[in-house]
């Protein structure tokens, strides 16, 4: 069966582009543009991993990561996060710690950063997915 | 005999005795007075069968210093200076020679005594004695050996009793005359000379005496003695010292000083102007500036305003002419000088700005460049998210060729079009900040720029239902700023405040408030709005280049150019969010801190 991941990023056109990726790689995949559909989004696809942009209009994919770390069902999801920030601009673990706010929380499995590479991208997945 | 001397004889015998203006009395050893003449009855009264004691003295009983009786015993004649009553009871002071009358059996039975009324003479001489001691000033009379015959209280008081010593040995420390003594011209000329002179006190301290040598002669003969007085000026030289040097202080920092000083009296007469003064208003040296042409350099109003005030009035930025008519940016202080609550005239400080504008104009170029110099480093993620648009246009139509999926191919095409629009897009905004563009000052009506934006933004609202209103309570005075600056600036911040609601939880209803109002003397423009706010990490970054939530559909850029352009009218930008609930953006323009609306010929200079 194939694994299941939620990408989440307001922009359209990358959903579009990473959900045809990610199919043609045999994932299934579903995304999510706008925080309100974000969590019942996930409870009903039970993803493997998610690929969760930081900037987003109204709500930061910081503050998604930490509802998602602190659910009762879902910290031990893998998340790749994703930003058109680069690691002079705070997209480094050590960026992203700062940005948490909060030393219980662990740090995502995945840092990438845009543009994407689709291979790249995938090998991330396959990695992180074949350590669980 | 002839018989004029018979007459003479009867005449002295008969008339004499009353005529003479000395009053005569005849008393006997009973003290009784026995005759006396006319004078004596003037002076003290009726004397007939009265005693000596009663009528000179009003006494009851002999006097105990009574020198009478002791002429009837010795038959000495005495002079005595007495003090009894006159015949109205006043007290008289008279001379008393008294002058035993001896017969030839060498027995006394009369006094004769005559006698003087000193009373007015004594009183001057006590007057001058008086005056000669406490005038305040010494007082020292010279011989023509320059010894000191009298000294006054006063000179003994400060120099001790000097009297028959040499005046420059005693006073001056000197074994010789001094050289120019007042006392010695006066001997030489007979005219009054003054002098300075430099005194040992007797407590040993040197002071300075201002001195004044007059002859003491009577009717201009000739005289032996000169009369000195001099007057300790230690404590005015001093003084006199010590304002000099003030005096020279202040005018050398007066002269010395970087802000240009202008003082002008009552009479609005110009006073001091100095050397900065005359840089800024580019006045010649040797040019005395006139009331006119201050009147036309700093404005009349001003003038009239500080002399209206009971202190300073500042003026942090005003333009005020050179004396050839070229204006200057300058921060004036005018300050009411009153001394005792008189007005006295008017000072002005005045501070170049033309240096400060400069440096402000270069900083803000070095801002400007600082900003460039981000950008470029900011533009790689700008540009980053282009390419994620086109990469993934890109692979949506290579992917949707080969899978001979057409619909894939579609969409490929339409977000490879759309994503180059961006780009041009991003590329015209990014030039647009990058040149900075020249800022246009005019005189707006600060309320009319939130009116246009709210008018160009009316129907967009309306389409998404979010309720736009602007409100602009207290009338505003129209103020010099960029129009169209200011135009950008709030089309960004409603721009955003529209995107805030559109992405905030609530499905309709939400409202955006802009206000236009004056406080404390600064314009203030807010943009306020109830849709979905800022979290920290957005806070954070509000102001920073190339920082967008909206993905592709903003550059990041706009709320940057919005703060840009407040800062160049020296304004300010705050902003308060809360997650959910929304946010607001007040932009406050000081106007003491505006832009100069003025066509100036130096600025267009500086302007490439």
């Amino acid at each position: 069966m194939s694994k299941k991941i939620v990408i989440i990023d307001d922009e359209p056109d990358i959903c579009t582009y990473l959900t045809a990726a990610l199919e043609d790689y045999g994932f299934n995949s579903q995304s999510v543009h706008d925080h309100q559909s974000f969590m019942p989004t996930i409870e009903s696809v039970q993803p493997d991993l998610i690929i969760l942009d930081i900037m987003m209009p109204g709500r930061s994919g910081i503050s998604m990561y930490k509802e998602l770390k602190n659910h009762k069902t879902y910290p031990s999801v893998a998340v790749i996060m994703m930003s058109g920030m680069s690691a002079e601009n705070e997209f480094s673990p050590e960026g992203v710690r700062n940005l948490l706010h909060d030393a219980s929380i662990p740090l995502p499995e995945g840092f990438l950063e845009k543009p994407i590479q689709i291979p790249e991208l995938i090998q991330m997945i396959n990695d992180i997915l074949s350590k669980e | 005999m002839n018989i004029s001397s018979q007459q003479l004889d009867i005449w002295i015998k008969d008339q004499l005795f009353n005529a003479i203006p000395m009053g005569i009395a005849v008393i006997d050893k009973d003290y009784n007075l026995v005759m006396a003449n006319g004078s004596f009855e003037k002076m003290f009264g009726a004397w007939k069968n009265r005693k000596c004691y009663s009528v000179y003295k009003s006494r009851d009983s002999v006097c105990p210093t009574c020198k009478g009786s002791i002429s009837f015993e010795d038959g000495v004649p005495r002079v005595s200076q007495e003090v009894g009553f006159n015949k109205n009871g006043r007290m008289t002071r008279y001379i008393k020679h008294t002058i035993p009358v001896i017969q030839e059996d060498g027995s006394i039975p009369f006094l004769v005594e005559m006698t003087t009324d000193i009373t007015e003479i004594e009183q001057v001489r006590r007057e001058h004695q008086l005056l000669f001691d406490q005038v305040p000033c010494s007082i020292s009379i010279i011989d023509r050996d320059m010894r000191i015959v009298k000294c006054n209280k006063r000179m003994q008081e400060i120099f001790g009793n000097l009297e028959g010593q040499l005046c420059y040995e005693a006073m001056n420390d000197r074994r010789d005359i001094c050289v120019a003594c007042p006392a010695k011209k006066t001997f030489e000329d007979g005219k009054m000379h003054s002098g300075h002179s430099i005194v040992t006190k007797k407590d040993g301290k040197t002071a300075h005496f201002l001195v004044r040598a007059v002859p003491l002669s009577f009717d201009g003969e000739y005289f032996d003695q000169v009369m000195e007085m001099s007057v300790d000026v230690t404590q005015t030289l001093k003084l006199e010292q010590e304002l000099k040097i003030a005096h020279t202080f202040m005018e050398i920092m007066i002269d010395a000083s970087m802000d240009g000083i202008i003082a002008v009296d009552q009479g609005r007469n110009v006073r001091i102007f100095n050397k900065a003064a005359r840089t800024i208003f580019n006045v010649p040296e040797n040019h005395r500036v006139t009331k006119s042409e201050l009147n036309s350099m700093i404005s009349e109003e001003f003038i009239e305003q500080v002399s209206s005030e009971m202190t300073h009035v500042s003026l942090p930025e005003t333009t005020v002419q050179t004396l050839d008519g070229k204006p200057r940016p300058v921060r004036l202080i005018g300050t009411n000088l009153r001394v005792d609550n008189n007005y006295m005239g008017i000072a002005f400080s005045i501070q170049d700005l033309r240096e400060l504008k400069q440096l402000e104009k270069e900083k803000l170029e070095s801002e400007r460049l600082a900003a460039v110099g981000q950008t470029v480093a900011g533009l790689a993620h700008g540009v980053k998210n282009l390419i994620s648009g086109l990469e993934g246009g890109m692979y949506m139509l290579n992917s949707g060729m080969n899978k001979s999926n057409i619909e894939r191919v579609q969409e490929g095409m339409e977000m490879l079009v759309r994503n180059i629009g961006r780009i041009s897009l991003f590329v015209k905004e990014f030039l647009t900040f990058s040149k900075g563009r020249k800022i246009r000052v005019k005189k707006s009506q600060p309320e009319m720029v939130a009116d246009d934006v709210v008018e160009l933004y009316a129907e967009n609202a309306k389409r998404v239902d979010i309720e736009l209103t602007h409100t602009c309570d207290n009338a505003i005075a129209s103020a010099p700023m960029d129009y169209e600056g200011m135009h950008e600036c709030l089309t960004n911040l409603v721009g955003n405040a529209i995107d805030a609601c559109r992405f905030s939880d609530k499905s309709s209803g939400c409202h955006v408030w802009v206000r236009t109002f004056e406080k404390d003397k600064a314009i203030v423009y807010e943009v306020e709005d109830d849709g979905c706010g800022m979290d920290y990490e957005v806070k954070k970054k509000v102001f920073t280049n190339f920082f967008t939530t909206k993905g592709l559909g903003g550059t990041g850029l706009g709320l940057l150019t919005t703060q840009k352009i407040v800062q160049e009218h020296g304004g300010t930008i705050t902003m308060e969010s809360e997650e959910g609930k929304g946010t607001i953006f007040r932009i406050s323009l000081p106007r003491n801190r505006l832009p100069i609306l003025i066509e100036d010929n130096e600025q267009d200079d500086n302007t490439p």
